[in-house]
Order: structure tokens, then sequence, then C-alpha cells
């Protein structure tokens, strides 16, 4: 899995400045946090907002490790990443948490299955779905009637178990 | 109001004999502590006495409470068979936090048991009584360090009462807060820290072991179990009682609380919840509906005065 | 003497046809329940310890035993085969076990993690029951001084043994130390990052995290590398069975585990993840194929699964002992012991050694049940991963979010789930280490509070930490572990390099 394919082009070493902007920003926002907090430290001497500010000053740290690592060293070879697969599966992903409460465990997460598998190459909709669909409502079942363990329930649960 | 109460009342007559509810109780402690072995009994004796069929504990610590009660809050609202423990610790918990979550979020149902607050030392502790530690406190607060629950909690309150009324500046008191009851205990046996404050019933077992000796307890009254003084006849005017109590989901209809409280009220007066309190060494101070309300706004305000007092609040 | 007595007689008890019926029965419902996500061994003991009520003392406490070590065991396997680690415990477990699984090794992975678990059980319990009393004496020695320098070790052992750039696995550090910060501060009952939202104030839940970077990083990142190129998962590649040289290498890991866990499982706030940690760097340091770890090392499943299991018989060791339930598994056993009429406490060994010590005999009849059951059980598992794999990953995919909404049914936790998978992707795109992300997040905390509390007690005198000879040692042997290596690389750094290159052939 760490093994990269050789023959894929080399890109710029944009990522390390991207990535030390963003480990900066982190840290900025935990050492103004760190100082926001009332410090009440008491007898410890270091109150809630020592270690943000430790972790935050380090992170500053690692960015300008990053920024000096990016001008020095050339861009690794890095494998270049299909965004279409990617997106199906992080839209299922979004589906399901936006859909979780208003159509229920069982709707949601058959979406997830089905964006899912045509994120993996799968695509025939018309048979992805009822099937997540199927395991959906099998897994809601088992919760619900063997460990009595609630998830969220939509319709299509109230139909089938009841309550 | 009639209505409402007839219909409660209807609710509560037909639900009762025919469907036992399934529970959910959330303990917002982590394991070991007072509000866990409160959940924990209540299971155990509303399965026992067939008030709820099946009935689950869950922990969420966090906070003197406040992080399961905002869970509790955001999650269970709507649902009458979720059920939060809770108590005085939180009332404190919620001012000190500035939690955006409080007592008013969810529905309080009865306050169920009522306990002394323990002051204990590990037997092989120099200290033998509380007098002694006072003294140690009046020459140099620093060095008696408090192993209690959060910050803020009915523990912290109590250390603070203690020392102002032992003529100590309260907020020099140095308290140290561990999340479970386990762990503090552990850090007293171990004599990590010079004494300890809890729940007096997570003492006994220990003092009666012959591991750790009782100081003092809080209550007006001794303690059952314990000779040690209270803090009253040892000459500081401190009376603290930590109560424990239930609350339901917030959003519920009158029905659903009146079947909530229906059912509280039947665990309250079985058979197995006295043997319970009895064995845990509880006192029962169940006290329910506008009484209860009555009682924890009165209380939410004085611990207001008190927390302002030691510095705990702003 | 008088101990020997008493085991023997509880097994004699436990060695009953019947009994050993009940055994299986929880076995087998604590392994179905506990593969499910999100469904720890507490968990598991919680939802299932209805079924015991109606049986006899005997027959329920020994099914109560098997359902303990069932779910225990359940864990593990979804650890290894879906990287959906269910409980903080057991991520450690799915670091090198799935890369085997992936690796059609599953089968030797979740082997090595049975036996290893039923060795280091094995000997646990035997522990448990003839040194229960002195191993607490020592537990209570620690106090957090002794605890912060535990942690010390743990931070500089374990990041050492992640990642080859030290930048980017103390950036993957530093990123789960500052996860770590959100959430109410336990000492101060402030909320620290925040920003009203409450759900945050509950801090992001390991498993949560744990989850997010591992199964739902690694869909995205396996999606992303196309559909033209197959990444093969290989369901089975040689033997399903532990070939000769996996035993060689397994045996002394699950020595190794047990005698690192069972202590820190019986510190009041040790806690399993410690131990699996500890248990983990131990076996990357002492390995013969250091270069196998991250890619599926048996050692290092061997190690942790072990580390957890006797850590947890460990767990007893406080609870039997003191009274003091210190993890959340042993605070539902406590609920189950209550049943039985069982109080524990300072004098449970001295008022009812019947009980005890049928415990203690349940546990060891459950643990040998759990392997019965479970050995043959592998080929079985191991044919899930067989399964084409766009029905593999829709399938775990719905697993991994299954066992946060099973936990907690909000959109927020659902949506840091998806936000940590994604930063997980990133990770693995630019060849971040994912774990000591985790680490930060478990052992931040722990140290935090754990420095501030002795801090607190010795009046802000920073001497204290090295005041006891305990705490003063571990700091001792982590400033050794974070310094020879340093000195090592620098000064044969030339010879690791040739050897580097040689591998690279």
């Amino acid at each position: 899995m760490s093994t990269f394919d050789p023959a894929t082009k080399r890109r710029p070493n944009g990522a390390a400045f991207i990535i030390a902007a963003a480990l900066a920003a982190l840290g900025a926002l935990l050492i103004w946090q760190g100082f926001a907090i009332p410090d009440k430290g008491g007898y410890a001497g270091i109150g809630s907002g020592a270690l943000p500010k430790f972790v935050g000053f380090a992170l500053l740290v690692l960015a300008v490790l990053h920024i000096v690592s990016g001008l020095r060293d050339a861009a690794p070879d890095m494998p270049r990443p299909h965004w279409g697969p990617v997106l199906w599966t992080v839209a299922g992903l979004a589906l399901q948490v936006i859909l979780l409460k208003p159509l229920g465990f069982s709707i949601a997460s058959a979406l997830l299955f089905a964006c899912t598998a045509a994120g993996f190459g799968k695509n025939k909709l018309a048979l992805t779905v009822p099937i997540g669909l199927a395991l959906s409502l099998l897994i809601y079942g088992v919760f619900d009637q063997l460990l009595r363990l609630k998830l969220p329930a939509g319709l299509l649960e109230r139909l089938i178990f009841g309550g | 109001m009639k209505h409402t109460l007839l219909s409660a009342l209807f609710v509560a007559a037909l639900a009762a004999p025919a469907f036992a509810t399934d529970y959910m109780i959330m303990a917002p402690a982590a394991p070991g502590g007072g509000w866990d072995s409160t959940a924990r009994s209540m299971q155990e004796v509303m399965q026992a006495e067939g008030i709820a069929g099946s009935v689950q504990v869950q922990n969420v610590p966090g906070a003197g409470g406040t992080v399961g009660l905002a869970q509790f809050a955001s999650t269970a609202a709507g649902d009458p068979s979720q059920l939060i423990v809770g108590g005085y610790v939180m009332v404190g918990a919620i001012l000190t936090n500035a939690s955006p979550v409080s007592l008013a979020d969810v529905t309080p149902i009865a306050r169920l048991t009522g306990e002394a607050e323990g002051i204990a030392v590990s037997a092989s502790s120099p200290i033998q009584t509380i007098g002694e530690l006072v003294e140690m406190m009046k020459a140099d607060p620093g060095s008696v360090s408090w192993a209690g629950g959060s910050a803020g909690g009915v523990d912290h309150i109590t250390v603070g009462l203690l020392a102002k009324a032992a003529g100590v500046d309260p907020t020099k008191i140095n308290y140290v807060a561990f999340s479970g009851g386990g762990e503090a205990l552990a850090a007293i046996l171990g004599n990590q820290v010079t004494v300890g404050i809890s729940g007096v019933g997570e003492f006994l077992p220990q003092v009666e072991a012959g591991t750790m000796r009782m100081l003092a307890v809080s209550t007006a009254d001794k303690w059952q179990g314990t000779d040690a003084p209270t803090l009253i006849e040892a000459g500081y005017d401190v009376n603290v009682q930590n109560w424990r109590m239930v609350a339901a989901a917030p959003g519920l209809s009158a029905e659903q609380k009146a079947a909530v409280s229906a059912d509280i009220d039947k665990l309250v007066n079985s058979a197995g919840w006295k043997s319970m309190l009895e064995t845990k060494g509880w006192a029962n101070t169940y006290l329910a509906g506008a009484d209860f309300d009555a009682q924890l706004a009165k209380d939410i305000e004085s611990t207001t005065v008190v927390l302002k007092d030691i510095g705990l609040v702003k | 003497m008088s101990t020997f007595d008493f085991l023997l007689q509880g097994l004699t008890v436990a060695l009953d046809p019947m009994i050993l019926f009940y055994a299986l029965i929880g076995v087998t419902l604590g392994t179905a329940v506990g593969v499910l996500p999100g469904i720890g061994p507490a968990l598991t003991v919680a939802l299932l310890l209805p079924v015991t009520y109606g049986l006899d003392p005997a027959g329920s406490l020994i099914m109560f035993a098997g359902i303990y070590y069932g779910g225990m065991y359940g864990g593990s396997t979804t650890s290894i085969l879906l990287n959906t680690p269910g409980e903080s415990a057991s991520i450690v477990t799915a670091l090198e076990g799935n890369k085997m699984a992936r690796a059609g090794r599953g089968g030797p992975a979740l082997a090595t993690a049975a036996i290893g678990s039923f060795v280091a059980g094995l000997i646990a319990t035997l522990a448990l029951a003839f040194l229960a009393p002195y191993v607490v004496k020592l537990a209570l020695v620690f106090g957090p001084r002794e605890y912060f320098a535990l942690m010390m070790l743990a931070f500089v052992t374990v990041s050492a043994a992640f990642g080859d750039s030290a930048m980017k696995g103390l950036t993957s550090l530093f990123v789960g130390l500052a996860l770590a910060l959100v959430g109410i501060d336990q000492l101060t009952g402030q909320a620290r990052l925040s920003f009203g939202v409450p759900e945050l104030l509950d801090g992001i839940e390991v498993t949560t995290l744990a989850v997010a970077l591992f199964a739902i990083g690694e869909a995205l990142f396996v999606a992303s590398q196309g559909n033209t190129v197959v990444e093969k998962i290989e369901a089975v590649k040689g033997s399903v069975w532990m070939s000769r040289s996996d035993w060689a290498r397994s045996w002394k890991p699950w020595l190794r585990g047990t005698l690192i866990g069972f202590p820190i499982g019986a510190m009041p706030a040790g806690g399993a993840e410690i131990g699996t940690l500890l248990s983990y760097a131990t076996e990357k340091r002492l390995s013969k194929h250091p270069e196998e770890f991250g890619h599926g090392a048996i050692e290092g499943v061997a190690g942790p699964e072990a580390a957890n299991n006797a850590s947890a018989a460990g767990t007893l060791v406080p609870l039997l002992t003191l009274g003091l339930p210190t993890s959340a598994t042993a605070a539902i056993m406590l609920a189950g012991f209550q049943q039985f009429g069982l109080q524990p406490g300072p004098l449970l060994f001295a008022t009812s050694p019947q009980l005890v010590w049928g415990l203690i005999s349940s546990l060891l009849v459950a643990n040998v049940m759990l392997l019965v059951l479970n050995l043959p059980l592998i080929r079985l598992w191991v044919k899930l991963l067989t399964i084409p794999r766009h029905w593999l990953y829709a399938g775990i995919l719905l697993f991994a979010t299954l066992g946060t909404i099973g936990m907690n049914p909000s959109p927020v936790e659902l949506g840091m789930l998806l936000l940590f998978g994604i930063m997980g992707f990133a990770m693995r795109l630019y060849c971040y280490p994912i774990a000591p992300v985790v680490v930060g997040l478990i052992l931040g905390p722990m140290a935090e509070q754990q420095l501030r509390r002795a801090l607190a007690i010795s009046q802000g005198d920073w001497t204290t930490l090295v005041a006891t000879p305990v705490a003063a040692g571990i700091l001792l042997l982590a400033t050794l572990a974070l310094v020879v290596p340093l000195i090592m690389r620098m000064r044969g750094k030339g010879a690791l390099l040739a050897q580097l290159a040689s591998e690279e052939d």
C-alpha cells in the first residue's frame, strides 16, 4: 500500500507549504485559545491554558520545519489520486450525516453503501441500493430487537419494527 | 391543570401494570463513583422488581457531569425511556463551567437519596483528628492536598466551606480533582494526597477493613456506620448533604413525565430499593413533583452564593 | 496452600458438563456481540448480563466470564479484518493485524491474537489468583508523578516506533495532542477549544478518531488509487493456520505482552491502551524484522493482544482486593458481582472466598472455551475478505459508521468521522504516519492531568517529578530511550544507509 508506482508524474512541492500553513493556523488558534482561558493553575502553577500554548508553539515550529523542507527537498513521488471514486465515497458519507436524522439509519446507510460501492466500481444503483437497504435493516433489527440499542429511526424503521 | 393530572393518572394506570418499559440510564461520571452506583442500583432494582423490562446504564464521565448532561440534553430529547442520574455536584459544575446546558434543559423527576460527605485519611497517615488537619491547613493551606471529585463539585464546595468556617482563606485550599471515585480512592490509599473527601459510602468499606480512617462527616447528624464526629461537633459550622436525583429527557409531554414519575415512585417504594439503600448506606431523601422543583431551585440559588463566596464563580 | 485448594475446588465445580455448556454459550454470545462495531467488551457484558439472570449461581458466573472473554476477542476480530477498532485497547491490534489480513495472512493474525489472548489470560488469571495482594500494593505506589513518568516513557518509546521521518511523525503526534485539548478540562472544569458547541465538550472520542483515520481514510485512499490498478486483497496466502516461523515469532511477544499488560492493568489509572502501546513499541524494538512493522508484523499483533487480555485480568486486582473498579468493563463486572451477592471490597477474599475462587476458575475455563470456539472459526472469518472489494469496502464503511451511530447518534459525531476520514486520506497521500495522532489523543490528556495533579500536590515544585525512585527510574528510562537511538543514529548513519540500500535490491 505504501509502495508507489514510480511512473507517476512529479508534482510541485506546494503541498509542504500548504501543510505548513495549516499547521501554523492550528498552532495560532491553540496559542490564542491558551491565552484566552483564564488561568486557574492554583498550586500546580500551570492551568488549563498551558498545554494549548505548548502544543501551539510546537505546531508553529513544525510549520517552519515544513517550509524549510519544502524549500530544500524535491517533492516526493506521489501516486496521482483518482478523484472520482474518492468523491463518490465522500458523498456517501456526507449523505449519511445529513440524512441520518430525517430519514433514519437504514435509508441513510443504504445510500452510503451504494455510493461507496459506486466509488469502487459497482455503479448499478438499482442493485446496490436495495442490497444496502436490506443489510442496514438487518443491522437495525439486530440492534433494536436483540440488543435493545436504539439506532436513529425514520419512517421505514417505524413501519417495519414499530415504535 | 386538572386535565393534565387526570390524563397523567390515566396514562400511569394504563402503562404501569401492562407494559414494563425499557430504560437507558445515563451515569454522567466515570465508573465507580457515586452516580454510577446510583444508576446501577436503579438498574438492578428496576429489573428485579419488574418496573422495567430491561435497563441499561451508560457512563459518560467528565467535568461534574456537565459533559454527560450536555450529551443527554442533545441526544435524549423527547425520548421518555432515557433517564439521567445527577445531583448536587452537577448544580455546582454547571455554574463553575458556565455550562451552556443546565438542569433547566432536562426534566428533573425526583431526588432519590442523600449522603454525608466523609473526610478520610489513609490508615497510615499521622493525622488522627479533623482538628489536627485544620491546624495544618491554618499553618500552610497549600501543604494539605485534598483528593476529591470534579472542580466545583460538592467535595470541593465542602472543603471550601470547612476552610471558611475554620478561618482559612477558601481560595487558598489545594484541591486536586480526580475524574472518578476509583482513582481518587487509590490516591488516598497510596498516600499520594494528604486527605480525601467523598461520599461516606465510598470510604466505609475501606474504614471497616482498617485501611482508612474517617475524620469527620459533613451532615448535621452522625452518619450510620461510622462514629466519626460531624463537622459541627468538631466546631466548624458546616452542614452539607450530597443528594442524588434522577431526571428525564427534555421535551417530554405531561403524560410521559407522569409515567416516568410513576415508575420512579414505584422504584422508591419497592422492597428491593429499600434493601439496596440499606446495603449501600444511602439515606432515603425521596422528594418528587412540585416539592422537588422548589427544593431544586432553592439549592441552585444557595450553591451560586457559596461558589461565589469561595471564589469558584466570578 | 489454601489458595491452591480453593482454586482446585472451584475448577472441579467448573468442569461439570452442564457448566461447560454454559461457558460455551457465554463465549459464543460474547464473541457474536463483541464483533459488532461500536460495541466494546464493556458494552457487550452490559448488554448480555441479563441473559445470565435466570441461571444458578455457578452457571451464571461462568456464562458471565465467557461473555467477558468472548467480547474481548470479538473486538480484536473486527480490528484485524476490517480495521475498525471498537475500543481504544484494540487500536494497536488493528495496526499490524489489518495489514496482515490484507496480505493474505488474516488467519495467522487471528490465530496469534486468539492464542496470545489465551496465554495472557491464563497467566494473568493465575497471577490474579496468587499475586493479587502483592500486586495491589505495588499499584498503590503509583501516584500522579509515577503515572506522569509512565506516560512520558510511553510517549518516547511509542513515537520512536512509528514512521521514518521524525518531522512527519512529530507532526502527526502534535496534531493528535491538539485534538486532545478539545473539550472540558477535568481539573478546572473549563471548556477548551469547544467554541460553544456542546457536542465538543465531550472531547473527541478515541474510537471515532481511530475508525475515521484507519478505516475511512484507508478506504478513501484505496478508492483514490483507481479501479484500474487493482490492489488485490488476498484472503488467504499460504496456510490459514500459523506456520512454524509464526509460532517462533509469537511466543515471546505473548509472554512479554502479558508481563507488560498485567501490572499496568492493575494500576488504578493505568488502562489497557498504555499496555498495548508499550507492548507494540517493545516488540518493534526487539524484533528481528523491524522493517516488517507497518506492513503486517505478527509480533505487532501477538504482543498487544496479549497485553490487552493481561491488562483486563489486571483490572480485576484492584476490583477484587480493594473494590475499586478502574475501567468501564470492571464497573460492569461490579454490577455482575453484586448479582451474585458479592460485594467487592477490601474484605472480599476473606469474607466470600468460594465466590471469588469460583469466579477465577470460571475465568480460566472460559478462557479455554474461547480458544476451542474461535480457532475453528478463523477459517470462516477470513472468507469475509474474499468478497469482491466494492462490496467489502461498502460494508466496511457501513460498519465503521455504525460503530459511531450506535454509541452516539449525533450528526456532529458523524461529521467528525467524515472530517477525520478525509484527514486520514490526506495523511496517507502525503505519507504521514497515522497512529501517532491516535497516540497523542490517548496519552495527551492522561499525561497532562497527571502532571498537573503531581504539581498541585507538590505546590508547584517540579522536582517532585523525580522525588521517588520509581518516578525517577521510569523518567531515566524514558530519557535513555530518547537519547540512545539518537546517538546510535548519528554514529552509525553510514552503516544504516548502506543497510537500507541493500534492502532496496
